[in-house]
């Protein structure tokens, strides 16, 4: 989470225009959705991996970091997927040349998808997507908690990361039976930090005036339209090959 | 005749939900132009003080007068309070929820309902006037803990109060944090502002403020010039609090007391002080 968002606010596309990056990934996040995944699913995944690597300079590593939770869940629920279950005479199962198939598709699909959610969420920071659904109309209430949630992530992170090392400082995690119970006790801990700090931050934001709606400045950004039109383009290009890969793969 | 002081405070009374008495029979005068400190040790009712300054507490019994008018607690009121009395809590991340210094600072002005551009002007403004206008597009969470205290005072500053109420504005800054954040708001109250903080470090209080209030156990003890109230001895012992450093050495030393040798109020001073009284001389620069 951390590592995410180190990067997002760090890397070479980060002033850029929040719609230059959704508009591509948004695009071919589509394009996954609608395409037969075998022959446009690795396209799309290289495409967005090279974006995020050489064209944002998001390390490598990151990038396998972010994929590889979605890849571990996938690959361990993917041989389910190609078992074939019958009931018909006592139960029986069997690897199906289909089954295999809707795995593989499955994987392809998934992986391409997440490799768009990775390249947006590497290279923009949150607060640009915030303002920018805030323009394409997202009803305030849910932008607002979109805000307050990603602010008081790290607040409370750093509360259970100080609260996790002084219990771990008087042996709270030195045999199994402690560490179930001084996690308890943390999370119980954060939990009353927590309203607590509701009501600071509420008593914080009444002397600004607050009034019910967190309004805040914009951050000014230039839309490019040549670099908006790359990647219209690149997305048109990446779908019209994924297309006719299709028709002429098997 | 003088026009009213900007805030009085009489026979305040303060009861907790659950029959605390919090602040009792309390009496304070905030003038203009002042740097006032309220000195109390832990416990003896500072932040609750500060909470009424800004009309976040209501009191449950006495006055609190607004350039000599009963304040109100209505919406219409509290927000014009608010707007002319800034209060900085102690701990930053109570009071800073956007995800951008810039946006953080933007939160004041547009809620009073400027516009755009001038919430721009506003946003601007109070980042230089703590020196801090570069950070204005990072992420809140990635500030030290020196740079969010500055962010939010610069989140009260940008509505421009007459009044700015701190608590315990150098609680957590290391040397050259104090430093900076005392420099800042000599600036802003050199320009105008006027200032109210709590503490409990008498020595603090001795070398910035030109007025304290001493507070024990819910009550002011006394108000008056900073030096005659630190040099009371029984009623800094009564407070549970300790007589500046700086003071007992003046003190000490015998100093004569006169315009032309005041007591000192900084290091420098008594430095130079105590040369004079070593070596029978006043050097004009330190030595080399």
């Amino acid at each position: 989470m951390r590592a995410i968002d180190h990067h997002a606010w760090s890397n070479r596309w980060r002033d850029w225009h929040p719609a230059e990056k959704l508009i591509p990934a948004g695009g071919l996040l589509i394009l996954t959705l609608v395409l037969p995944p075998l022959s446009s699913g690795p396209l799309i995944l290289a495409a967005m991996a090279w974006a995020t690597v050489f064209g944002a300079g998001v390390p490598a590593r990151a990038l396998l970091h972010v994929l590889a939770a979605p890849a571990a869940f996938l690959l361990l629920s993917a041989p389910f997927l190609a078992i074939s279950i019958s009931f018909t005479d006592g139960f029986h199962w069997q690897w199906s040349p289909q089954g295999w198939r809707l795995a593989l598709e499955t994987i392809t699909r998934a992986l391409a998808a997440v490799s768009c959610l990775a390249f947006l969420t590497l290279t923009t920071p949150l607060t640009d997507l915030i303002t920018l659904s805030r323009r394409l109309g997202i009803p305030a209430g849910l932008v607002e908690l979109i805000l307050l949630v990603y602010r008081l992530i790290f607040v409370f992170a750093e509360r259970a990361m100080t609260g996790q090392q002084a219990q771990a400082a008087r042996l709270g995690y030195a045999r199994m039976d402690r560490s179930v119970r001084s996690l308890g006790w943390l999370a119980g801990t954060l939990f009353q930090r927590a309203l607590h700090q509701a009501r600071r931050m509420e008593i914080g934001l009444a002397a600004r005036a607050y009034n019910g709606e967190l309004r805040v400045l914009g951050s000014e950004r230039a839309l490019s339209w040549p670099r908006l039109s790359i990647g219209i383009v690149g997305v048109g290009l990446i779908g019209l090959n994924g297309a006719w890969l299709a028709h002429t793969l098997p | 005749m003088n026009p009213p002081p900007l805030l009085v405070l009489r026979g305040l009374e303060y009861r907790y939900s659950d029959k605390i008495l919090a602040l009792r029979d309390l009496n304070l005068n905030i003038e203009r132009g002042r740097k006032l400190a309220l000195l109390g040790s832990n416990g003896s009712g500072k932040t609750t003080l500060l909470l009424h300054l800004n009309g976040t507490f209501r009191p449950t019994g006495g006055a609190i007068l607004l350039d000599g008018q009963p304040a109100g607690y209505e919406h219409r009121s509290l927000n014009d309070w608010r707007r002319r009395v800034g209060l900085v809590l102690q701990e930053p991340d109570d009071q800073l929820f956007a995800a951008t210094v810039a946006q953080d600072v933007s939160f004041g002005p547009l809620n009073l309902g400027l516009g755009e551009a001038e919430t721009r002007t506003r946003v601007q403004e109070a980042l230089e006037a703590l020196r801090i206008a570069a950070l204005a597009e990072r992420a809140t969470h990635s500030l030290s803990f020196g740079q969010k205290k500055r962010v939010a005072i610069a989140g009260i500053l940008a509505m421009r109060p007459e009044l700015l109420v701190l608590d315990e504005p150098t609680a957590g800054l290391d040397a050259h944090g104090v430093t900076h954040l005392l420099n800042a708001l000599q600036r802003l109250h050199e320009a105008g502002t006027t200032l109210v903080f709590s503490t409990h470090d008498t020595e603090l209080a001795y070398a910035w403020a030109d007025q304290v209030a001493i507070l024990h156990e819910g009550t002011v003890l006394g108000q008056g010039e900073t030096t005659a109230m630190l040099e009371d001895r029984e009623l800094l012992t009564q407070a549970r609090l300790k007589p500046p450093l700086l003071l007992e050495l003046a003190q000490a030393l015998e100093t004569r007391r006169d315009d032309r040798n005041p007591l000192p109020r900084s290091r420098e001073m008594l430095l130079a002080l105590l040369r004079e009284r070593l070596c029978g001389t006043v050097p004009l620069a330190p030595d080399r």
